[in-house]
């Protein structure tokens, strides 16, 4: 018993990071049909620029979130506006246009590691405080990112089902010509979800970031795990890749404190070549 | 002379692997991102049967090779009739827990601290290197030879036919599913065969080896010469690994402090290079070659037989 609650309590603060990564992953893949591998670099992207903005200008780090999600988000848009849109518009497939965001996402990763190199960054954290819970530990910081995560989950999910905006993502990715046809300006559309995956993404990076470091990979050591919740919990469902991240997470912990951790991500992966296998027809 | 030999026969083991990405990427459709999954398994096999059990090389070698192609024929099984993307991914998790393997199971692959010294076979003759070089030449020559000939074998159009329109080829009588799960095993296995191979280059096994470039560098190379040509693979490995790992890093007179910024400065060009091709020149420096033009008014005309 005590080890299914340790699982369901180090699976959630765990899989905070992760939720905002797959819930921004998943817009992209719902609005354009196919996966963006280069979205890793948006969540490095983000602990870095808290890192500019935490380490190097010296801001509070909570206040350093909000400019490092920022320019996440621009940088997302501006790879879509000047890489990802011009492809589509060639008519690249979506298996090309996988391969694609690979050769950007190494581009984009060197670059970085060109610019800034590639030893291990540490963000200033605020007060440190261990606090008890129900016999576990965690420190103040945990709990404030876990709230924090819950309250963009929360604005993301209204946005998506409850906003315009939202609508018009749901409209355009179902079928783009009768979107335009009845008034949805796409362009302006897709550069606002963009913006919107890419600043989840850098959030995302920071909440990595702040509980262990930040390093040039990774963005690229999570997104699998990304692509693989998001698929499991169906393309463009914002919810449904809350509850898949957190199933992840609390799946890891578990494994996790039963046997290695690395056979976490094993295991993992395995179940999700299974599911692929077994549902027939959709995409996954 | 001894490191030029060593140099030029991984860039063979790379045109081989890219050749092999040629048959299931250009010529079949399945793209495989896993290919350090396939080819690290071969040679960590390769590492273990030899080094703790004491087994010949080559012997070793080919028992790598046995089993890898089961595991591709069973991993096959369970995904090869999914979409592109899905595929995609499934492989591409398939080499994370080859990765993943490698570094936990210390009592089979002695994790991070490296698994050694593998030797090469007859090493104690003085052209054991030399023979062995020449020996990965023919066997990658051998696969050139095996896929020109497929292209334009019967089994070849099959292939096309199933990645231009699967389901007109199986509404033909075609088994689909069982030719993808054959060829993938195969040069699936036959890219373990090439990292058997590559064990005995390396010496000492760590799972560094096994790092997503590799998987990037055959793409990149593939997609660069053209996936669907017979001889992108060779334009596309000389124009990359060719270039870079051997005229840059070993020949270019650069000191050592900037050795790590080359690496980077190259996996930033190789990057570059595959979102230029796939933009201006989606059917890569040699084009799609004789059969693999995709006649796009012949596929709608056929659909629309098919659908009547």
């Amino acid at each position: 018993m005590q080890i299914a609650f340790d699982s369901v309590f180090i699976g959630l603060l765990e899989a905070s990071p992760l939720i905002l990564a797959a819930m921004g992953f998943t817009l992209i893949y719902y609005l354009n049909g196919f996966i963006n591998i280069a979205y890793a670099e948006s969540i490095t992207m983000g602990a870095y620029a808290a890192i500019l903005f935490n380490v190097v200008i010296g801001m509070n780090f909570y206040m350093a979130i909000i400019p490092a999600a920022l320019a996440s988000g621009t940088m997302s848009v501006a790879v879509y506006l000047l890489i990802f849109k011009p492809a589509m518009d060639r008519g690249v497939q979506p298996t090309e246009m996988i391969i694609l965001s690979v050769g950007v996402s190494f581009m984009l990763r060197h670059a970085l590691v060109l610019l800034v190199g590639a030893d291990n960054r540490y963000l200033v954290e605020p007060e440190i405080k261990y606090l008890s819970f129900l016999g576990q530990g965690a420190t103040n910081l945990q709990l404030t990112a876990l709230v924090l995560v819950a309250l963009i989950a929360l604005a993301l999910s209204w946005m998506i089902y409850r906003t315009s905006l939202g609508e018009r993502m749901r409209g355009l990715a179902n079928n783009p010509e009768l979107a335009a046809a009845s008034g949805i300006n796409p362009h302006r559309t897709s550069v606002a979800i963009w913006f919107i995956a890419g600043s989840a993404g850098g959030l995302s990076g920071v909440f990595t970031g702040v509980f262990s470091a930040v390093t040039p990979m990774m963005g690229w050591n999570t997104i699998l795990i990304v692509i693989m919740v998001t698929i499991i919990a169906g393309i463009g469902s914002v919810r449904g890749a809350v509850l898949a991240s957190i199933a992840a997470g609390v799946l890891t912990a578990f494994i996790t404190l039963v046997t290695k951790p690395l056979y976490a991500e094993a295991v993992l992966l395995i179940l999700f070549i299974g599911i692929l296998s077994f549902r027939k027809g959709r995409m996954a | 002379m001894e490191y030029f030999i060593y140099s030029l026969s991984l860039l063979v083991i790379y045109v081989g692997l890219a050749q092999l990405m040629h048959v299931q990427f250009g010529l079949l459709g399945i793209p495989n991102f896993g290919v350090v999954g396939f080819w690290g398994a071969g040679m960590y096999l390769t590492g273990v049967f030899n080094v703790s059990l004491n087994m010949p090389i080559l012997l070793s070698i080919l028992a790598a090779t046995a089993i890898v192609s089961l595991v591709a024929w069973a991993l096959g099984r369970m995904i090869l009739d999914r979409s592109g993307q899905a595929i995609l991914c499934a492989t591409l998790a398939f080499s994370s827990i080859i990765g993943v393997l490698v570094i936990s199971e210390k009592w089979l692959t002695n994790g991070v601290r490296g698994l050694g010294t593998i030797r090469y076979p007859f090493a104690s003759s003085d052209f054991a290197e030399l023979g062995f070089a020449i020996f990965i030449l023919s066997v990658v020559i051998a696969i050139f030879y095996v896929s020109i000939r497929l292209r334009d074998s019967r089994l070849g159009r099959v292939l096309l036919s199933i990645r231009d329109n699967e389901e007109l080829a199986a509404s033909l009588g075609k088994d689909t599913s069982g030719t993808k799960r054959l060829i993938f095993a195969l040069t699936c296995g036959v890219m373990a065969f090439l990292g058997g191979l590559s064990a005995p280059l390396k010496q000492f096994l760590v799972p560094y080896l096994l790092s997503p470039t590799v998987t990037f560098t055959v793409w990149i190379a593939l997609v660069l010469g053209g996936k669907g040509h017979s001889f992108g693979s060779i334009v596309g490995v000389v124009l990359t690994v060719g270039m870079f790992d051997i005229l840059i890093e070993t020949y270019l007179p650069l000191p050592p402090e900037y050795a790590a910024t080359i690496q980077n400065l190259k996996l930033f060009f190789y990057g570059f290079l595959l979102v230029a091709v796939i933009m201006f020149r989606p059917a890569g420096f040699l084009g799609a070659g004789r059969m693999g033009a995709k006649p796009k008014h012949a596929t709608s005309t056929t659909k629309q037989e098919a659908a009547s």
